[in-house]
Parts: structure tokens; C-alpha cells; sequence
């Protein structure tokens, strides 16, 4: 067997579900740590100033949900586009609503993994979504590439 | 693509209906669906001020707010800086002391996530978060 007929490690396969997990898992997690308080979500949301308390105490209710079956999603990579989709929005509107709180002299608890997140700053809030948007990026970017490991010889 | 996209979102965005309209109908009858529930320690401005000395002030403000002005005699303690400014705090405190946290306003946080990590993580007992925060401190003339 010369070197071309020897199968290929896919690398790029490897980081990519590498990023699903991770990015599924901190979805999975953050959905997981507001779903057994939504009422404290909802103060969370409330503390905004965006939308009035009974919408966001029905985002509370709701919102968690969507993450943790996102994060489902991309674990598993089941519905995986549109769970790329939903999280990129997700944490678009989470940055957007953050910057515009704090431009407004709101002081925001963010609220992103609920109680759990309290010792977390906000820039390092805002950092870590930044990182997660950054990899549903790439995932979107790269969603068409062959999701299993090339057996085949490389052809040049 | 476009209409597997669609499809996938939908999918998704309606599956999450199902256990939320569960969880809401278990929390239907809780107060809290038609207005925020309130705190049970919080005080009242002009209640505070009957306490006079015997109240320690936090500000959990952000550094710039508290900088630009604060109660007189509050201690700043907030999550950006937990660690370095406890100390502070605790080296203020005494059993006989009560604590008020304030922040912003009255739609602020900030002020009841302190609390409860002074009430639950240091121990304190009587910690109280003033209603209406640094703005309704402000009006009533201070």
C-alpha cells in the first residue's frame, strides 16, 4: 500500500464534531440550569427592560427548552442546520440585548446559566458567547463537508 | 437546502413548545405569571433610614456608578470583583448590624444576587435589598 491508498484521518471532521459537542453541551447545560427556575429567568429577563414581565415570564418557560433540545441537536447531530440556525440566533439576540442593556446603564445579571452564573462577569459572559458564536459559525460555514471518515484513496 | 432548513427549524422551535406548556401548566397558579414575585426582605427607603447607624450599605453598583456617587458610608461588592472586595465588607460587619444592598433601580438585580450570595455563601443574617435602589435613594433627598 503506497502512501496515497492509505485511508485518511479526518481531521477536519474530528474538530468539527469536536465544536458540535462542545457548543451542544453549553447548550444543553445553560438550558438545563434555568429549566428548574424559570421564574428566576424570567427576573433575569425582566431585568432588561425589553419586553414586559408576562412575555418574559413565557420566554422563561420556553426559551430554556429550545436550548437544551439545540443542544440535543447538536450532539447528536439530529435537525443539526437547523439547531446551528436557532443557537447562532440565540446567542446573536443574547449578545445584542447585553450590549444595548449596558450601553443603557442597565446593570444586568446576565442570567445565561442561571444561578450558576452569578460569580461570571459579564465581559467574560460576553467572551465565552463570542467563542460559541464563533464556532456555529464554522459549523455552518463547513455543514456540507462529508460527515464521515474518508475509506476511499485519495484521488490527485 | 432552504426547505430542509425550514423544516429542521420548525421542528425544533415547536418540539420546545411541548414540555414548556407542561412546565407552565405545573406553574399555573403561581402568583408570579401576572407580576415579578417580590422579595420578602426587601426595605423601604424611609424604613432604612429609621435604622440609622445600625445599617451597613452595599453598593452593588458597577465601579463607575459607585464612584460617581453612593449612600453615605456604603462599601462597594459586586460580582466583577467578589473576591477582592469581601473582605472589605465582612471586616465591616457585625451581628448586631443590618445589610442593605441597593443597585440602580427598582427593576435592577444586581442588588438581590448579592443578597442571596452574602445570605447563602458568607452566612449574614439580616440582609435586606432596598426598594427602588440608588434612584429612589436619590429622590427622596439625599
Amino acid at each position: 500500500m503506497n502512501e496515497d491508498d492509505r485511508p485518511r484521518f479526518a481531521w477536519g471532521f474530528l474538530v468539527r464534531r469536536g465544536l458540535a459537542v462542545l457548543a451542544g453541551a453549553v447548550f444543553l447545560y445553560a438550558g438545563s440550569t434555568k429549566v428548574t427556575d424559570p421564574l428566576h429567568f424570567a427576573s433575569d429577563i425582566s431585568n432588561y427592560q425589553i419586553v414586559s414581565w408576562s412575555i418574559g415570564v413565557r420566554l422563561a418557560f420556553y426559551l430554556p427548552w429550545l436550548e437544551i433540545l439545540c443542544g440535543l441537536a447538536l450532539i447528536f447531530h439530529r435537525l443539526f442546520t437547523g439547531a446551528v440556525v436557532i443557537t447562532s440566533a440565540l446567542m446573536l439576540v443574547f449578545i445584542g440585548v447585553t450590549v444595548a442593556a449596558k450601553a443603557r446603564g442597565i446593570d444586568v445579571a446576565c442570567g445565561c446559566f442561571g444561578s450558576v452564573s452569578s460569580s461570571l462577569t459579564l465581559t467574560w459572559h460576553l467572551v465565552l458567547n463570542g467563542c460559541i458564536l464563533a464556532a456555529l459559525v464554522i459549523l455552518w460555514l463547513t455543514r456540507d463537508r462529508a460527515p464521515v471518515v474518508s475509506r476511499f484513496p485519495a484521488v490527485r | 437546502m432552504r426547505a430542509i432548513l425550514i423544516r429542521q427549524v420548525l421542528w425544533l422551535v415547536g418540539l420546545a413548545f411541548l414540555p414548556a406548556i407542561g412546565q407552565a401548566l405545573y406553574y399555573r397558579g403561581d402568583a408570579a405569571w401576572q407580576q415579578p414575585p417580590t422579595d420578602a426582605a426587601q426595605v423601604s427607603v424611609a424604613q432604612a433610614r429609621s435604622w440609622d447607624a445600625a445599617v451597613l450599605w452595599i453598593d452593588a453598583r458597577p465601579d463607575e456608578q459607585f464612584t460617581t456617587a453612593h449612600v453615605p458610608g456604603a462599601i462597594q461588592l459586586n460580582e466583577d470583583a467578589w473576591d477582592k472586595l469581601l473582605p472589605k465588607v465582612l471586616a465591616a460587619w457585625s451581628t448586631e448590624r443590618k445589610v442593605i444592598v441597593y443597585c440602580s433601580r427598582q427593576t435592577c438585580n444586581l442588588s438581590h444576587e448579592v443578597a442571596e450570595r452574602l445570605r447563602k455563601e458568607d452566612g449574614l443574617k439580616n440582609v435586606y435589598v432596598l426598594q427602588g435602589g440608588w434612584e429612589e435613594w436619590q429622590k427622596s433627598g439625599q
